[in-house]
């Protein structure tokens, strides 16, 4: 994945997260869109690549929602470094130990960023264990449906042409 | 492993550049800086044009899908404009009477609210807060802190330096946001705070000895500077005595801030203004 790519990817993001998803789920869904992207980005591009990803995309996010700015880049930061690590450490091959990790990074990125907010004293929540939980079956989800279109969509794609080539082929010599 | 120490020190360089960053804005208040306006402003002209795309392309189907049932509707329709002018009629009547109520119960008239329509362009770039993005700004004349209302009550304001032809709004329900309000009923004055998911108002510094019961309807107060006086807020679902001095009230809003498109944002320069009670 070229750095560009990530960029591009991550504006899409950001304005599917603000543009579409309060359409089409009614603003009641807390998912973070760019939040999975920096989970992939540092699970295929490792920590460094990962905490500038997640430093970059958390800045802007913080300057579109009107938070402080720097909270939203200090937690992604850390969250794509820590999956950078552990994706360069451990196999992380398959979508369930992808789906794995994105759980468990979407889970500490909730508590690590209510943590600062907090600290701040600029946010209480009320209630923290549904919030986490919430967001991270939604991230999870959205994980799921977003590895779909970017690898097994072009991978079925490319099977029905290649079986469409062999089809056009033999009707080719039988002809 | 010079790798490694790099990394190291790439890490602490990144995290203390976000501790300062965020130790500047703690400590000098909320400011706009360049990059953010820079930001914002780029990304609301991003998302005016998605939301435009996504308004003809679902307007298209929708125009598509009524045209198959419009004669029917047709006929409902002359039905229903033929019952509506009868019901204006008694409306107009009803209004003369009440203008000439008005005139001699000596009711003050409110001061005429300036304001301007936006289209919400976009919600929140993070699940956490409860903004929203709308096409209107400096151009516009609308200001920091302006209040947004709709016809059914208040939105919310206007956080941080309006951009140029975007600003973005503090939804009412936001944790972060609140709002001076009181009783209609009884004129008790306290702070609408926003909740949670599953209590989106809550009213907040009611003396536990108040009158106060489920059905309430709670308006703005004006006394924060912020939102006009005598606007809906929300009526009270759930009151019971609290642990310290004050009542524990929650609040189901007036308005269904999530499928909010279309605003008033208040121009007029923050003047405070006061509505008849029976005016909203």
């Amino acid at each position: 994945m070229k750095n560009w790519v990530i960029v591009l990817v991550l504006a899409v993001a950001l304005l599917v997260q603000t543009v579409m998803i309060r359409v089409v789920a009614d603003g009641a869904v807390p998912v973070d869109l760019v939040l999975v992207v920096v989970v992939f980005t540092a699970l295929f591009r490792g920590p460094v690549v990962g905490l500038w990803t997640g430093t970059v995309s958390g800045i802007f996010q913080d300057v579109l929602s009107g938070g402080i700015v720097g909270v939203s880049g200090l937690t992604k930061s850390v969250i794509g470094l820590l999956v950078g690590i552990v994706g360069a450490e451990f196999v992380v091959s398959t979508i369930w130990h992808r789906l794995a990790v994105l759980l468990a990074a979407s889970v500490f990125h909730t508590l690590l960023f209510l943590g600062v907010h907090s600290l701040l004293g600029t946010m209480m929540p009320t209630s923290v264990i549904s919030l986490v939980l919430v967001q991270a079956v939604s991230n999870a989800l959205s994980g799921i449906i977003s590895a779909a279109l970017v690898w097994i969509v072009p991978v079925a794609v490319r099977r029905v042409r290649h079986r469409r080539t062999l089809l056009v082929r033999r009707n080719w010599i039988m002809g | 492993m010079a790798q490694r120490q790099r990394i190291v020190y790439l890490v602490l360089a990144v995290v203390l550049g976000h501790v300062i960053l965020i130790s500047a804005q703690v400590n000098a208040g909320p400011r706009t800086s360049v990059l953010e306006s820079f930001t914002f402003g780029l990304f609301a002209e991003m998302q005016r044009v998605l939301t435009s795309a996504r308004d003809t392309v679902t307007g298209v189907w929708s125009r598509y899908v009524q045209l198959r049932d419009l004669q029917t509707e047709n006929e409902i329709l002359v039905g229903a404009v033929a019952d509506l002018e009868y019901q204006l009629q008694e409306e107009r009547a009803l209004a003369r009477r009440s203008v000439g109520l008005q005139k001699l119960l000596e009711f003050r008239e409110g001061v005429e609210l300036s304001t301007v329509s936006a289209r919400v362009i976009a919600g929140d770039a993070t699940p956490y807060f409860r903004t929203l993005t709308v096409d209107r700004g400096t151009v516009d004349g609308v200001y920091a802190d302006a209040a947004v209302l709709a016809p059914k009550g208040v939105v919310g304001r206007v956080v941080g330096m309006p951009g140029r032809r975007a600003s973005r709004v503090q939804l009412l329900i936001d944790r972060n946001a609140a709002a001076g309000a009181r009783f209609e009923r009884t004129r008790t004055t306290g702070v609408v705070m926003g909740g949670d998911d599953e209590n989106l108002l809550r009213m907040e510094y009611v003396s536990n000895f108040e009158d106060v019961y489920v059905g309430d309807r709670i308006v703005t107060s004006g006394t924060d500077g912020i939102y006009p006086s005598g606007f809906n807020i929300g009526i009270v679902n759930h009151v019971q005595p609290g642990s310290g001095l004050y009542l524990d009230i929650r609040l189901d809003p007036m308005l269904e801030f999530s499928t909010l498109e279309e605003v008033l944002v208040v121009v007029s320069g923050g003047a405070i203004v006061t509505m008849n009670r029976e005016g909203e």
